[in-house]
Formats: structure tokens, C-alpha cells, sequence
């Protein structure tokens, strides 16, 4: 555990971000604006079908078009052994992985690659996959959830049998794994009841919807060697996967980091790397491959759609109970949605003392499901917190006093185990109470709704290197993608803790072969732990910098002290010198023992949770039932921020796509499972002018165990808004929506059936 | 005093045949899996590869430098991923 500092230069100002002239110049390089010499492009063949056995591919017409230089199918690729490895939320099974890649035996959704080309230009490579033969045997296929369980679904894998159930199942099914956590005594819970809520809910599958599709150029040297420049959250990530999916050593593959414009979790795995390696390694040239938008909405990673129940009892002077909950995920075409941490985190917010939930992990013929900020949280926060809204109703309590009644703080049991060690969610509740806003009157057909989320944060590896340069300027390098404003962050913690200007020191994300090993940028793990690192590095900068300034004034280490960005003589008993700058430090560095350099890596624990509370106003048109968002106010526990600006920037970034999650946006699939809406003017993220101002209120409750109290700050913002909007729905026109998305059509649909909520 | 170390339902049915709860003599986090899996040969590996750790609350990464003080609660609990 760490000293807070506190009184600071640096940390919580607003300093010009290091990216911005390059982005706003067009001149910062994507992955889709890197070119090399004698590049090549790739293409990809997916499936039409949803689900179909492959009979046979036959390439021999496309290899044999002029302009043509590779061809790849699944069979070029190394098999991989069926098994988990990992952690149960993270178990990676590559047999799945290669199969997601590249099909073998079968298509297991629309848009799943079968082939790739390499050819000289766009055309010939289009021309190809044209000549390219599959002989498909075409399946029963399943999209929904709950359809994929039945007895008589059709299944993905004919031999999937259920992880977690005892005894273990004889027949297979697409269930892939069963999950229970409890704590507590459910019955004697429901018995204090006064009042007992249960619902059923159920949202959609949504992508990350990332503005960047993904895009990798790579080139493979004779002897192997492989460098590969992507998009991505985790160039070390894309490193290991593509050396273990092309049985490669780690330290024949070389990852630079591009820009990337936008991942929220989406970027963490890869798709196209390992076959454009392939398509290098065959031909001997560069290959670039960029995915269009449809590709993007086909082939990658949405978040899992659910279905739920949950059921909550509250007394009537609101204390909570007892709550029961059971998640069923689509997992898309391979195993591995996030319905874990749904379980995990569904009733965490609340001290309830008797609770219980189930998550089911389920495949189907959608794309495999990926990450996508605080994965699986707004989900199941959806269920939880429209109940915990209806409750309140039902008992008459205001639904931020009846939250804030029963709010979770330091030594609560949680249902994973241990007890709760940080504080905070309070304080955010306290926040949206207080606010000038929440007591504000509302006009006809206007409704306000609550809402509150939380989510663990990541700590784990990082890794950072700061070079002191001859004119004293400062190069920090870490190994963390800048997704959320990290460079300035990084920036402004090397500054403060050298006590230099922020305008000297340049952060920089340094390529797999430059730096540590650095795990994704995810998990909102990087202002904490890469920011751990960075701090860790400057200290022992500033260590070798006193021993330094020691050698020259020769004197003892001990009669040196750092202050203000300068070395200083300890006392007037040391001798008579003028400070000594880094720049004069740095002009010395040969004759001291050579270049000051210091790099430090670490596995930074301690991390802290986030909580978020929100509230919305919101009007309901009768006519057409459209929702239209009139305010927003976003409370969140950030520990300390470090970039106020960058921290205001993820909560209405995870605010504006959870309002997307509620009201628009969707997976709308045909009768054959083919995807209806594979583009942005279809699939309806919000724009600008759909929205008001989000108001970030930025509570600061500092973690400990961060050099500055950093929490992370980039997920839980996106879990409160599904509930917050179907809340404020109800309070406008009564009715209780339990389906995302709370479409126009559904709207009206709930207005004329008349069901109350 | 030892420090009361608590495996999940899951892991427990899985590696411990439904022994949830502990106690362990261990300086740090390397001296409980160390004795965890003298109890059930093979189990460190589980929790080294398969878990987070909760030391008192705090979640941490399982590894060996974490300090264990005695009567500290120690969770092991299933590793995490974000977005």
C-alpha cells in the first residue's frame, strides 16, 4: 500500500492532450493507413449460412487467377487441442479459437470465414473469393436464447456436454456451462419480506460498435520473423494469439500498436492477424486486410443478448431482503459470454444478506461473443435494478433513498466471498440525491428514473520504461494501447511525480519488442496499473537521478534530495550548490554511469470497484413511442481523477451507449438467420443530436493502494443506463418495459396492450 | 493466528470434494497455495492459473509476493476480465 499524495501540480488539471493535433490533423496512423512496399491485399470468404457442415472447399480456380499470390483454409492453419485453459470466465479453448478464426468442420454463423486470399489489388482479390467453391450441407440454425436451450434445439456441437451440473449430463446440448453463486438463506430472506418482486427481462445482443473496423498489416520474414501492425487493446495479446494459433514462438512475432478508434472490450481478441500472417508466410509479401463495417457486424464480437428473471423482497421501510436471479447468455458460436460476472455483480451494489444467482453460458448461430465495457454487468443491471425501481414503487420510497438505504459499503459480504473493501457507492448515490436536477418538477408524459451499477476493475501486469533525455525532457513508454486518454494520464503522473512541467514529458505506447509485457488495455486497468508502473519507474528515476547529482557534487546519496523536479543538497551541513535540473543532470549522464534509463514492470493489485449512479429524465411521444432523453446525470466513484477531462469523456461515452442499448440498438436477423442490419444506418447507436449534455459528476473517494487514488474509470458508467431510461419509461406512462430495445414499436406496443409495470 | 482461506462452491466441488474453508500458517500468498496444495496435490496450480485473490477484501492477482498477516481472510475467487 501506497502513500496518498496529495496537494498536486498536475494530477487533476485539464493539460492538452498528447494525441489531439495528429487525430484532429488526420495525420495519426490507423491500422487501415499503414502501407509497406509490395503489400498485398487480403480478403476474406464467410458464410451465407447460419449454420452449415462444410462438404468441401475447393481453391484451385482462385489460386490459379493471375494476380493471386496465396490462398488459405482452416487446414492450413495448425489444429489445437480441445481443452479450457484459464480461468472460468476467461477459459480459452484455442480448438474454438482456430475454429473462430478459420471454420473446419462447420459454419456456425453468418459472415464465419472459410477462405482467405492474398492478390495484388482489391478486384483480384474479390475475383477470387468469387472462384473459391464451398460445398455447404445446410443446418437448422438458432439465434435466441432461450430457443438454444430446448431439448430439441439444433446443435452446434453435436458432443457439448454441460460444465458445471451434477451429475453430468449424458446428452449434449448448446448449454456449455452452468454457473450458482449464493450467500446467505433465501427462504428466511423471503419470509422478512414485506413486498416480493419477480420479473422476467430480456435485452439484445449489441456490438461495441467501435467507429474503427479492425485492420492488421503483416509481414513475415523468410526465417519467420513476424511483425504486425493492428488495431487493437493489447498488442502483447495479439502477440501470444497469433504465436500460438500459428504455433510460433512469442519472440519470433512482433506487435507495433496502431492508433486504434475504438475497442470497448471488442479488441481484445483477433480474427484477422493470424490469417494475414499466413497469407505473408505463403506469398513472401506483405498483406493488409481491413474489415468493412459489415464484416465487423457479422464476424465480430457483440455482447451477449440475455434472457432473465430475477425476483427481489423488501420490507416495508426498504431494507432488502433477499434476491434470486438466473442469467442465461448467448455466448454466440463459441463458449465464453460474460454471464459469470453478470452472476457476480448483479446484486453488489446492495448489503442483502440473502442471495443467490444462476448463470447459464449458451451457444448459438451468432457471432462469438466478445468483451464489451464491464461485460456481462449492464446486463444482468438491467433485471436487477428495474426491480429494485418497481420495489421502491410498490413501498413508496424514493428509488435513490431506498438504493442508498440499502447500499453496499466497506465490510459487506459479497456473493462472491469476500467482504467489500471500498467505499464509495454511497457517496454517488449522495451525489445524484443532492443534485439541483433530481427534486426538478417534469412536464406530461415525462417520467425520472434511477439507476445504479457496479463493476470490479482490473489491476494485473504492466509494464512502463522512462528515458530522461539529454535536454531533460522526459519519454515515458508503456505497453498500454491509448484508448481512454492514457498517454496524458501517464503524462501527468511522470510530471508529478519528477515535479516537472507536464510540457516535458512525452508519453509514448511502445511496440511488444520496446517495453514489458503490458496486458490489454480492459478491464479499466490501465490508469491504475500502467499508471502504477509509471509511477514505480519515476522513483527509481529520481533515485539514480540523486545518487547522480551525489556523484557530482561527491557527496553522499544521503545529502541529496529531489524537489520541485531538481536536486537539492539535503541540508546546509552538505555544502553550498545550487539546485541541480535534469538537464544538467542528463548533461552529465556519460561521466555518472550512462544513459538514465529505468524500466519497471509490476502485477498491480489492490485495485478498487466502481460504482455508478445515474438518473434520467425522460419524454415518452404517446403517439409514435419514441423516447426521447431530455437529462442525464452520471455520479461515479473515481477515485481521484487524474485528467478530469478524459474521466468526464468515458462517463458520456458509457452513458451515450448504454442509452443506445435502451432504445435502439439490435441484432435483427431474418429466417435463415442472416443478419438484416449490418451497418450503421440500420443499426442505430445514437447520435449527437439524439442527445442532451451528459453531466459527469466526478465523486473522488481514493483507492489506497494507487500512488494518487486512481480508480478505474471506464466501465461502470455503461451499467445504470438500461435501467435508468426503463425506470424514468414507467414513471412517464406507466408501463414497465422488460425488453431491450425500448424501440418506438415496443413502446407503443406496451401503451396499447396496456401492461403496467 | 492463521489466516482463514475460502475456495468458492465451484472450485470446491471441482479440486477439494466440497471442502470450502481453511486455515492456513503462510507468510504470504506463495506459503498458502504451498499448503493448499499439500492438502490436495495439484490444487496450486488451479489457483495459480484459475483465480483472483481477495485478500481481506482487497482483490489482487494471485501471486506469491502478496503478504497473508495472520487472521487475514483470503478468498480465492475466479479471475475477471473486462472490456
Amino acid at each position: 500500500m501506497n502513500d496518498i499524495v496529495t496537494g498536486f501540480k498536475w494530477v487533476g488539471t485539464r493539460p492538452i492532450r498528447p494525441d489531439g493535433v495528429p487525430k484532429v490533423t488526420g495525420r495519426a496512423m490507423y491500422a487501415a493507413d499503414m502501407a509497406m512496399p509490395g503489400q498485398l491485399v487480403g480478403k476474406i470468404l464467410r458464410s451465407p449460412h447460419a449454420h452449415a457442415r462444410i462438404r468441401s472447399i475447393n481453391t484451385a480456380k482462385a489460386a490459379a487467377l493471375p494476380g493471386v499470390k496465396a490462398v488459405v483454409v482452416a487446414k492450413d492453419f495448425p489444429d489445437q487441442k480441445f481443452e479450457y485453459i484459464g480461468p472460468e470466465r476467461v477459459a480459452v479453448n484455442f480448438w474454438h479459437v482456430t475454429r473462430n478464426i478459420m471454420a473446419r468442420e462447420k459454419v456456425l454463423y453468418e459472415g464465419h470465414a472459410v477462405a482467405a486470399v492474398a492478390a495484388t489489388d482489391a478486384i483480384i482479390a474479390d475475383q477470387a473469393l468469387a472462384l473459391i467453391e464451398v460445398d455447404y450441407e445446410v443446418l437448422p440454425h438458432v439465434i435466441d436464447v432461450d430457443d438454444a436451450m430446448k431439448p430439441d434445439a439444433p446443435l452446434l456441437f453435436e458432443d457439448m456436454i454441460t460444465r458445471g451440473v451434477e451429475p453430468t449430463p449424458t446428452r449434449p446440448s448448446n448449454i456449455s456451462k452452468r454457473l450458482e453463486f449464493q450467500i446467505g438463506d433465501l427462504d428466511a430472506g423471503w419470509s422478512q419480506a414485506d413486498v416480493i418482486v419477480e420479473k422476467e427481462f430480456k435485452t439484445a445482443a449489441v456490438h461495441q460498435g467501435y467507429i474503427e473496423p479492425h485492420a492488421c498489416v503483416v509481414k513475415v520474414d523468410a526465417d519467420g520473423q513476424t511483425d504486425v501492425w493492428s488495431s487493437s487493446q493489447g498488442h502483447f495479446v495479439v502477440r501470444a494469439l497469433t504465436a500460438k494459433l500459428l504455433n510460433k514462438p512469442v519472440g519470433d512475432v512482433r506487435c507495433s500498436p496502431a492508433e486504434i478508434g475504438g475497442g470497448f472490450g471488442g479488441k481484445t481478441v483477433v480474427y484477422l492477424e493470424p490469417v494475414a500472417a499466413l497469407l505473408s508466410q505463403k506469398s513472401g509479401r506483405p498483406v493488409k486486410i481491413t474489415m468493412g463495417r459489415d464484416e465487423v457486424f457479422k464476424a465480430t464480437g457483440p455482447t451477449s443478448g440475455g434472457s432473465m428473471w430475477v425476483k427481489m423482497g423488501v420490507t416495508k421501510d426498504g431494507k432488502i431482503t433477499a434476491a434470486d436471479g438466473i442469467f442465461k447468455f448467448q455466448a454466440g458460436a463459441f463458449p465464453g459470454s460474460p454471464v459469470m460476472n453478470a452472476c457476480l455483480c448483479a446484486f453488489a451494489p446492495y448489503a442483502i444478506e440473502n442471495a443467490h444467482t444462476v448463470g447459464y453460458d449458451v451457444v448459438c448461430n451468432r457471432p462469438k461473443s466478445a468483451a464489451y465495457r464491464a461485460p456481462g454487468s449492464p446486463i444482468s443491471a438491467f433485471a436487477v435494478e428495474s426491480v429494485v425501481d418497481m420495489l421502491a414503487k410498490k413501498i413508496g420510497m424514493d428509488p435513490a433513498e431506498l438504493r442508498r438505504k440499502n447500499a453496499a459499503g466497506i465490510g459487506t459480504p459479497m456473493i462472491y466471498g469476500p467482504k467489500l473493501a471500498h467505499g464509495g457507492y454511497r457517496e454517488t448515490l449522495e451525489a445524484i440525491i443532492n443534485h439541483p436536477d433530481y427534486k426538478k418538477p417534469l412536464g406530461p408524459n415525462q417520467g425520472r428514473g434511477v439507476a445504479s451499477g457496479y463493476w470490479f476493475n482490473g489491476g494485473g501486469e504492466s509494464s512502463a520504461t522512462v528515458q530522461i533525455n539529454a535536454d531533460g525532457t522526459i519519454l515515458v513508454a508503456t505497453g498500454s494501447p491509448d484508448i481512454g486518454g492514457s498517454r496524458a494520464s501517464m503524462a501527468i503522473m511522470a510530471a508529478e511525480t519528477f515535479g516537472v512541467d507536464y510540457s516535458q514529458v512525452r508519453a509514448i505506447v511502445a511496440d511488444t519488442a520496446s517495453v514489458g509485457y503490458t496486458h490489454v488495455t480492459g478491464g479499466s486497468r490501465v490508469t491504475f496499473a500502467s499508471g502504477m508502473a509509471v509511477v514505480n519507474a519515476c522513483k527509481k528515476g529520481i533515485e539514480d537521478l540523486r545518487a547522480r547529482a551525489a556523484m557530482i557534487w561527491d557527496v553522499d546519496v544521503e545529502g541529496v534530495i529531489w524537489e520541485d523536479g531538481q536536486a537539492k543538497p539535503a541540508g546546509s551541513n552538505v555544502g553550498d550548490f545550487k539546485p541541480m535540473s535534469l538537464r544538467e543532470i542528463a548533461g552529465k549522464a556519460a561521466l555518472t554511469g550512462g544513459p538514465l534509463t529505468y524500466a519497471t514492470s509490476v502485477n498491480a493489485g489492490g485495485q478498487a470497484p466502481g460504482f455508478s449512479s445515474q438518473f434520467c429524465d425522460v419524454e415518452v411521444d404517446p403517439e409514435t413511442g419514441k423516447v426521447t432523453i431530455l437529462r442525464f446525470v452520471a455520479a461515479q466513484d473515481v477515485g481521484r481523477a487524474i485528467h478530469p477531462s478524459y474521466v468526464e469523456g468515458q462517463i458520456q461515452g458509457g452513458v451515450v451507449q448504454g442509452i443506445g442499448w435502451a432504445l435502439n440498438e439490435e441484432y435483427i436477423y431474418d429466417a435463415k438467420g442472416r443478419l438484416d442490419n449490418a451497418g450503421f444506418l440500420d443499426y442505430r447507436c445514437p447520435v449527437a443530436s439524439d442527445l442532451p449534455m451528459i453531466e459527469a459528476v466526478l465523486v473522488e473517494v481514493p483507492n489506497p493502494a494507487h500512488p494518487f487514488g486512481a480508480k478505474g474509470v471506464g466501465e461502470v458508467n455503461i451499467v445504470p443506463p438500461m435501467a435508468a431510461i426503463a425506470n424514468a419509461i414507467d414513471s412517464a406512462i406507466d408501463r414497465r418495459m422488460t425488453e431491450l430495445p425500448m424501440s418506438p414499436p415496443k413502446v407503443r406496443a406496451a401503451l396499447d396492450n396496456g401492461a403496467a409495470g | 493466528m492463521a489466516a482463514r482461506v475460502t475456495l468458492t462452491a465451484g472450485f470446491s466441488r471441482r479440486y477439494t470434494g466440497g471442502v470450502r474453508e481453511f486455515e492456513v500458517e503462510a507468510r504470504n500468498l506463495r506459503g498458502v497455495i504451498k499448503a493448499m496444495d499439500q492438502l490436495y496435490p495439484g490444487l496450486g496450480h488451479h489457483l495459480e492459473e484459475e483465480t483472483t485473490v481477495a485478500i481481506d477484501g482487497a482483490i489482487h492477482e494471485t501471486a506469491y509476493f502478496q503478504p497473508i498477516r495472520p487472521g487475514c481472510e483470503v478468498f480465492f475467487i475466479p479471475k475477471l476480465e473486462g472490456g
